[in-house]
């Protein structure tokens, strides 16, 4: 009972951190500050993850994205320096409510799908064991049921290596 | 499992597709453009691993590693473009990169 | 004896490809020669098969043989099969015979003609698809004959293809043509479809058990074609105008043969026409009608060919009256002895016209007796032929279909039977008036009317045009002597075997028809002759002039009737759907395609943004669409 009462507690927690980090990056006119903000919304998120057994993809989740994807960021940002300043400009006020709209409808289409399902599909969760989540068992799914994803993910990195070189590369004759 | 179902993780899903969305569509800098798009890929790996929790089956969260890794990889390149304009003295500002005006 | 007359079909054809495949490397003279030779090798063909046919048994004189089978589907069974029996070794003896010595004249005639080799690869082609129409054993391949015969015709009437009225007039020939070829084929649809055969012994055994609409329209149907290609009333008009082309081309094409393959099929046919005995009746009152109105016409015409035309025609009346009430035996013989002295007068006209350069204008003709005197005397036996004064062919020939009528004596035959003898007084009249104005009289040279002398180089005319010339006047002297009513009758019995006649004349009826009908004949040259005397013509009210002079206005009627109606419907929908539609409808689509096109790509702005919010409200949109269907 104590345990629920808790579980409870630190999910409101991870997701009102999750939903104002969001809300922060996406309003922030500093890149700087919506980096830091994203840094938050993925940690946040791991916490979620954690609830929901999936150990592997919250450790994941913090190595790759917060460690990696995100000190990128920080890179470009720091390289850009003045020039990455984003200030809240332009667009129509027509496309700036018509771009809400969209964001509430869509949110107000889940909640009412979920909704209308929730009695239905989403009450029971499976049975899952310990070992649900574990490295183990997703390293066990990617070798054998799921190869042929691990392996395109790879060709997929590589090519994404390869792009970011040829987009780094400056060519001489002040050809870009 | 004791604690919120499935559904409240779905609505947090959700909410986070809809930020990362308004930040892709009102934000005029591309580096914004790409954290919220960030947002939006964060919010369907939690769509993917609350459902994988629910059936108790581990695809989901196979799936949603594949995500992480093609947002990595994405976010690579788009940075390596924002970088190739800034090396140009383009004006980092998505209204103004329109040459595929048609 | 059958290899004759496979000979006797395929020579000419022969001769027409070597001529085309010669092309320019044989020269002119050559051409003319393959010509004549391989329509004389036809004729010899055509003996042989006689022959063959004469040492046989009557029963056994039907001789069917196959090339090969064009099409079997079940039990039909069609191809290229040819039938010898006592009409078809007939038709091509004519055929092959008088066309060879056409083609043997034409060479003369036609020589130094810049096309001479077009000319005789057609003529070629043409005697090959005749003979092809007479020997067919069944009726497909009836209709391909026939078809090549007017293909041939068309060619032919349109040779000099820089004259713009020649051109006009082949298309004319063909055109109507046209309308008898499409109810022959409905006619052969019909026959098919009832009796599942084509084959002429086939359906004729068939006949009786067809119903009597059917038959009646299968008869009108060949009823149709016949009167098209043998240029009867209603079908008619196009004769006169192809007199446009050669005049040997007039002689073989519209005189001698091609003209009566109409009769032809009236007597081949004529189980089918016995069933449909109104049909054959209609016939007759054709042939009666065309005679009369023909022979009116001609009395009024100045172009020496067109008369000459006219008594074609009229003549052939006479020959589809015959069949028409049954004369099969005296029809075909009348086919035969006219194919003489027809042809011997087109090609003493096409004498007379190319000695005077061209001119074939009548009122500028005139005493050539003595400038052409072996013409002339040709001339002369041909026309009296033509008015049927014994003993030349005429008189046996068409007194006895005249005679028939007299026989069959019920009150169409009762018609029949006076409109014959009119149409021997007019024959009378119009032909001897032709020859008084060409070879009697004062003689004008053509120094006289255009100042130029011509007239003292132009010998009478080369051997080879003035051989078959004399050839043929022996013929219309003696060829009537193959039927001599109650003496010898070879010829009408010969032709019995394939049709046995509905009506047969005595010895008394047919001494009094030609009593009379001489005595007419007689009486129109008399009147010809006192009109030329008087230098008047014979049909003295204006009116009565007008009307022949437009051949009963019967151009003009077609051309209200058909092409008015027709040119109007054309225009109209030129201007109503062709151009608004059609064609501006062709323009719109491209500049409404750009217009289009113009439109849409304004969505293309280029603004990232904008692109997002297009996809955010698509997702929105597919969300409810997905739920929905779920």
């Amino acid at each position: 009972m104590v345990g629920n009462v808790l579980v409870w507690i630190v999910w409101f927690l991870a997701a009102g951190a999750c939903l104002g980090s969001g809300i922060a990056v996406v309003s922030l006119t500093n890149p700087f500050y919506s980096a830091l903000a994203l840094i938050g919304n993925l940690a946040s998120l791991a916490v979620l993850y954690l609830l929901l057994a999936a150990e592997f993809l919250a450790a994941a989740q913090v190595l790759v994205y917060a460690g990696a994807v995100m000190v990128m960021f920080v890179f470009v940002i720091a390289y850009l320096g003045g020039r990455a300043d984003a200030p809240w400009a332009g667009g129509s006020p027509v496309m700036q409510t018509a771009a809400v709209v969209a964001a509430v409808a869509l949110l107000v289409e889940v909640v009412v799908v979920l909704g209308l399902a929730w009695g239905d599909d989403l009450q029971d969760s499976a049975e899952v064991s310990d070992a649900f989540g574990s490295p183990a068992a997703i390293g066990e799914l990617f070798l054998t049921d799921h190869l042929l994803a691990f392996e395109i993910t790879s060709i997929v990195l590589l090519v994404a290596a390869i792009g970011g070189v040829v987009l780094g590369t400056t060519h001489e004759k002040g050809r870009p | 499992m004791s604690g919120p179902g499935v559904g409240w993780y779905l609505i947090v899903a959700a909410a986070l597709f809809g930020i990362g969305s308004l930040g892709v569509m009102l934000r005029r800098s591309p580096l914004i453009v790409l954290l919220s798009l960030e947002i939006m890929l964060n919010g369907a790996n939690l769509a993917l691993i609350a459902f994988a929790r629910q059936h108790g089956d581990l695809d989901g969260q196979i799936f949603a590693l594949a995500v992480m890794a093609v947002a990595a990889a994405e976010v690579a390149i788009g940075l390596g473009l924002i970088v190739a304009m800034a090396r140009r003295d383009m004006a980092l500002d998505v209204d103004q990169a329109s040459a595929l005006r048609g | 004896m059958v290899t004759g007359a496979w000979i006797c079909l395929l020579a000419p054809l022969g001769g027409a490809l070597a001529i085309t495949f010669g092309g320019p490397w044989i020269s002119r003279r050559t051409a003319g020669s393959i010509s004549t030779l391989t329509t004389f090798l036809a004729f010899g063909g055509a003996l042989i098969a006689f022959f063959g046919l004469w040492s046989r048994d009557a029963e056994d004189r039907e001789q069917l043989s196959t090339a090969y089978t064009w099409l079997a589907a079940g039990d039909f069974q069609v191809g290229f099969e040819i039938l010898v029996d006592p009409l078809s070794a007939v038709m091509m003896l004519v055929v092959s015979g008088v066309g060879g010595l056409i083609v043997w004249y034409s060479m003369g005639y036609m020589a130094g003609d810049e096309e001479e080799r077009r000319f005789f690869a057609y003529m070629s082609l043409f005697v090959f698809s005749m003979l092809l129409l007479v020997q067919a054993g069944n009726f497909l391949l009836l209709l391909v004959g026939w078809g090549l015969v007017g293909l041939a015709s068309y060619l032919l009437i349109g040779f000099w293809h820089k004259r713009p009225e020649a051109v006009a007039a082949a298309k004319k020939a063909f055109v109507m043509n046209a309308i008898g070829d499409a109810t022959f084929a409905l006619a052969i649809v019909l026959l098919v479809w009832n009796t599942g055969t084509l084959e002429l012994l086939g359906v004729f055994g068939e006949v009786d058990a067809l119903s009597g609409t059917t038959v009646n329209l299968v008869a009108l149907g060949l009823l149709g074609g016949a009167v098209a290609k043998s240029a009867q009333i209603p079908l008619h008009t196009w004769l006169p105008d192809a007199m446009e082309g050669p005049t040997p081309v007039s002689a073989l094409i519209h005189a001698a043969t091609m003209v009566t393959a109409g009769v032809y099929l009236l007597v081949r046919a004529h189980p089918i026409f016995e069933a449909a005995p109104d049909i054959q009746s209609l016939a007759a009152i054709l042939g009666a009608v065309t005679l009369l109105v023909a022979g009116l016409v001609a009395l009024v015409q100045w172009d020496i060919k067109r008369v000459i035309a006219y008594s074609t025609m009229s003549q052939i009346g006479y020959m589809f009256l015959g069949a028409g009430i049954g004369a099969y035996g005296f029809a075909i013989f009348h086919l035969m002895t006219h194919a003489f002295f027809k042809a011997l007068l087109f090609l003493a006209a096409g004498v007379v016209i190319h000695h005077l350069s061209d001119e074939q204008d009548i009122r500028r003709m005139g005493g050539l007796k003595s400038a052409l005197p072996r013409t002339h005397l040709a001339f002369l036996i041909g026309t009296v032929a033509l008015v049927g004064l014994p003993p030349l062919a005429g008189f046996w020939s068409k007194d006895a279909i005249v005679a028939s009528a007299f026989a069959r004596g019920d009150a169409l035959g009762w018609t029949l039977f006076v409109a014959g003898l009119l149409g021997v007084l007019l024959t009378g009249a119009y032909s001897f008036r032709l020859y008084f104005a060409v070879f009697q009289g004062k003689p004008v040279t053509v120094t006289q009317e255009t100042g130029e002398s011509h007239h003292a180089q132009h010998a009478e005319g080369p051997l080879s045009m003035l051989v078959p010339v004399g050839i043929l006047a022996v013929l219309s002297a003696i060829g009537g002597l193959l039927s001599i009513p109650g003496v010898w009758q070879p010829f009408t019995h010969w032709i019995e075997e394939t049709g046995e006649p509905l009506v047969e004349a005595t010895a008394r009826q047919d001494y009094l028809t030609s009593a009379i009908s001489v005595a007419l004949g007689i009486l129109g040259i008399v009147l010809a002759r006192r009109a030329f005397l008087l230098d008047r013509q014979l049909v003295s009210t204006p009116s009565a002039w007008r009307i022949f002079e437009r051949k009963l206005y019967f151009d003009e009627l077609y051309d209200a009737l058909f092409y008015r109606p027709a040119a109007a419907l054309a225009n109209a929908l030129r201007r109503r759907v062709e151009e608004p539609v059609i064609e501006r409808s062709l323009d719109e689509i491209g500049s409404g395609t750009i217009l289009a096109s113009g439109g849409l790509a304004r969505v293309q702005s280029g603004l990232l943004r904008t692109y997002a919010l297009a996809i955010a409200f698509s997702v929105c949109v597919l969300v409810v669409v997905f739920v929905a269907v779920r």
